[in-house]
């Protein structure tokens, strides 16, 4: 695991750096804690990371600017911050979970759980993808979107437009961050149950879903069974 | 004056003012009834005063009385002491002719006389008055004319009653806006207004006060003193009040040169009392009309109101005689000016409330610094980790909370505080900010002297700490410097507040920053605009300065 921490309360970094420790032992194989919003944006730019802990209030300046970097990463982001008022808009740009200031160990473990057992953050807030474009970071409404496709470690959005956009977090991440509405119907595919047309039943128990726009997805053998229940019950 | 009856008949004739005149040397006979002859009138009499003479004209009724009617001969603006003949009759007597020198004065100058029935046929009659004129020799003139005597008793009461309703409005306006001024002595446009409003007030009443007290000729130069003193003072204090409601470059140059004028006016035909008085207020309109105008055109509150206020009272000096334009006319005026001190009023009221609310706000403000979330929770949690970790030194850290609590609690309610406070409020805060940030924080300060009077509004050193905090990183050996320097004189009170690090951002200003808004509010509450403040960056960190005008 490689760890960023952006946080300018150096009593508070030092205790997530802690606690961070004792959390990841010998999974953890860098920690490393900024003070300020500008050299953790350098760090994100220039090193490899599974996981931002980030502060949203730094030295007077406002962290959701960041924040849109930071979730269209494909590491985590977890928000530490006191100012419990912003954590719905937080998740609403996709972070993996808000932990609101005091903390204590059992709460920052919870978040970091979500991490190591890939649980599913279970909420319906998440409003925006944030993608790498150039010129900067766009944000596309969920609404908008059909499926996601993993491709490696990134993932394909395809949007109901017709277009693609490309994201850095992989299909885990993803699935681990958006609402309910999103079915993973195989290992490479992430549908909204809303836009299936129809389950298509191949020869040699082979199945597939038909979406509204006539585009036909493969459903894994596994997750059949799952998505079945989901759709008629 | 002339007394104008504005319901005159139109079966009344009035003629004369050039009369004929008579030294005594003609025959009499008897003391009651007694004929001319036509020989020796004059049309000019050189008088040297105290001899008798006569005065005759000849007046047309054109109408004889109805059944039970009784005509009067009205006397009015007429000086001397007489005897009225009426077609040979003596009619009426108004003071000893020829005795003024050794008698008391007796006699008015206006006066109604009772014309006996068989004598106010319709057709020509005489007019003779027997007369002399101790006192005041030049005013040979005669103002007569015949109505319903009834009417010529009744009428000028009638007016003066309602002139004297008016005029009580006034009074009570002085003496309302009198006790108001009394209350608050540096709303100077009040006390002019109600100044304005009793001269008035006393304009009025000299103006009428002849219907009910007897004057004699030899008095009426002293009222009409009086009449001309008061419109000189209105004519001074109106356009001063509207200067001062809407102001214009070089005031007190145009207005000395305004009473300067105003001034010769006054002195130039000042025996011409009626002239005098009007070509004053013909000039105080001009000028008020003036600096409304100019009002208007520099969009001041009201100014339109006064604008027009002046306009109709032009129109009524357009189309009514001296007297009522005079009377109308001020007293469109004044309301104009009444009304400019309502809006005036209001806008100080909601000014007084702005500033209630803001106070309100500040509080509250400074309430908040404490238990804002960003401060309060990261020193919670700043504080847990110290009381996990070295549970000893979180006591300390809970006592330097406390002790920023406690000098917060203090100040609360207060808008100033001496600097000694202040200072206490930003040591605790440092203290507090050590075990956070785990920053060596130095505080430095020069120029405290207990002894002396040194106030500043709470927390704003504190804000400036705070920013300082937030916006500067410590230097490589970890520390960071604070120093404030209080400069005092007699007049002024300086404070310097220096920050020794790194700045973190030089291009992010902090000059709109909710930190900034609070202190400006906060110096502009105790001080009006009587303060600057600056903020800068230095070489070595960054630079407040607060000047505060005593």
């Amino acid at each position: 695991m490689n760890i960023l921490i952006i946080e300018d309360e150096i009593r508070i970094a030092k205790r997530v750096e802690r606690m961070t420790k004792e959390f990841f032992l010998n999974t953890l194989k860098k920690i490393t804690s900024v003070q300020s919003l500008a050299e953790g944006l350098e760090f994100i730019k220039t090193n490899s990371l599974d996981l931002v802990l980030l502060d949203l209030n730094l030295n007077g300046e406002n962290g959701f600017d960041v924040l849109q970097e930071t979730a269209s990463g494909a590491f985590h982001t977890i928000i530490i911050s006191a100012n419990k008022h912003e954590a719905l808009k937080a998740f609403e740009f996709g972070v993996l979970d808000f932990v609101p200031k005091p903390f204590n160990k059992e709460r920052i473990e919870l978040a970091f759980n979500r991490i190591v057992k890939k649980e599913e953050v279970g909420t319906e807030n998440l409003q925006f993808l944030a993608v790498k474009k150039r010129g900067g970071i766009h944000l596309v409404n969920i609404e908008h979107v059909n499926y996601i496709k993993g491709a490696g470690v990134y993932t394909e959005i395809f949007l109901t437009n017709g277009e693609k956009e490309l994201h850095d977090k992989s299909l885990e991440k993803l699935s681990q961050l958006l609402p309910k509405s999103f079915e993973r119907i195989h290992k490479s595919y992430l549908v909204k149950t809303t836009q299936i047309k129809e389950i298509i039943v191949k020869t040699g128990s082979q199945y597939a879903v038909e979406l509204h726009n006539g585009e036909i997805l493969p459903i894994g053998r596994t997750k059949y069974k799952a998505l079945k229940e989901t759709l008629f019950n | 004056m002339k007394f104008n009856n504005l319901y005159r008949v139109a079966f009344i004739l009035i003629v004369l003012v050039s009369t004929s005149c008579h030294h005594k040397s003609l025959s009499w006979k008897g003391e009651i009834v007694y004929s001319l002859n036509n020989q020796n009138w004059e049309n000019k009499i050189d008088l040297k005063g105290g001899e008798v003479f006569f005065t005759k004209t000849e007046i047309e009724i054109v109408q004889s009385p109805v059944e039970f009617q009784t005509f009067g001969l009205n006397l009015s603006n007429t000086f001397g002491e007489f005897e009225i003949f009426w077609d040979g009759v003596l009619i009426g007597k108004n003071g000893n002719p020829g005795k003024e020198s050794k008698s008391t004065l007796t006699g008015a100058m206006w006066r109604a006389y009772k014309i006996p029935n068989h004598l106010s046929q319709k057709g020509t009659h005489q007019l003779v008055l027997k007369r002399s004129l101790f006192h005041a020799p030049e005013y040979t003139g005669l103002n007569a004319f015949v109505s319903d005597y009834d009417y010529l008793l009744e009428h000028p009461l009638i007016y003066t009653a309602f002139m004297h309703i008016f005029a009580g409005g006034f009074l009570l306006a002085a003496l309302y806006f009198f006790f108001h001024y009394l209350g608050n002595k540096s709303e100077k446009t009040i006390l002019i207004f109600s100044s304005s409003c009793f001269l008035f007030f006393g304009l009025i009443l000299m103006e009428f006060i002849r219907t009910y007290i007897s004057i004699h000729y030899s008095q009426h130069a002293i009222r009409m003193e009086i009449i001309s003193y008061l419109t000189f003072f209105i004519a001074i204090l109106v356009p001063l009040y509207f200067s001062l409601q809407f102001s214009f470059p070089k005031q007190k140059v145009i207005l000395m040169l305004y009473t300067g004028f105003l001034i010769y006016i006054f002195y130039r035909n000042h025996q011409r009392y009626d002239d005098t008085s009007y070509n004053m207020a013909l000039t105080m309109w001009f000028f008020s009309f003036a600096i409304a105008l100019h009002g208007v055109y520099k969009k001041y509150k009201g100014a339109f109101i006064v604008l027009l206020a002046l306009l109709i009272c032009a129109f009524i000096n357009n189309i009514s005689y001296f007297d009522t334009s005079l009377f109308a006319g001020f007293g469109v005026i004044v309301l104009g000016m009444l009304y400019i001190l309502s809006i005036k009023a209001k806008e100080q009221r909601l000014a007084y409330e702005n500033s209630l609310l803001q106070s309100t706000r500040l509080r509250t403000e400074l309430l908040k610094k404490s238990i804002q979330p960003h401060f309060l929770m990261n020193t919670l949690t700043s504080l847990i980790d110290w009381v996990e970790e070295a549970p000893d030194k979180g006591v300390l850290f809970i006592e330097a909370l406390a002790a920023e609590f406690d000098v917060l609690n203090q100040v609360e309610n207060e808008t100033l505080i001496p600097i000694s406070q202040e200072i206490k409020l930003c040591k605790s805060h440092i203290s507090i900010m050590k075990f956070r940030k785990e920053v060596d924080y130095i505080w430095e300060d020069e120029g405290i002297n207990e002894n002396i009077k040194q106030l500043i509004p709470p927390a704003v050193i504190h804000t400036l700490l705070e920013n300082s905090i937030t916006h500067c990183l410590p230097s490589d050996e970890n520390k960071m410097g604070f120093k404030l320097i209080a400069f005092t004189t007699t007049n002024t009170q300086e404070y310097t507040f220096l920050t020794f690090g790194k700045i973190r951002n030089q291009q992010k200003s902090t000059a709109d920053g909710t930190g900034f808004k609070y202190i400006k509010a906060r110096l502009t509450e105790s001080y009006g605009e009587d303060w600057t403040f600056t903020s800068e960056a230095t070489n070595e960190g960054w630079k407040n300065t607060i000047t505060i005008q005593k």
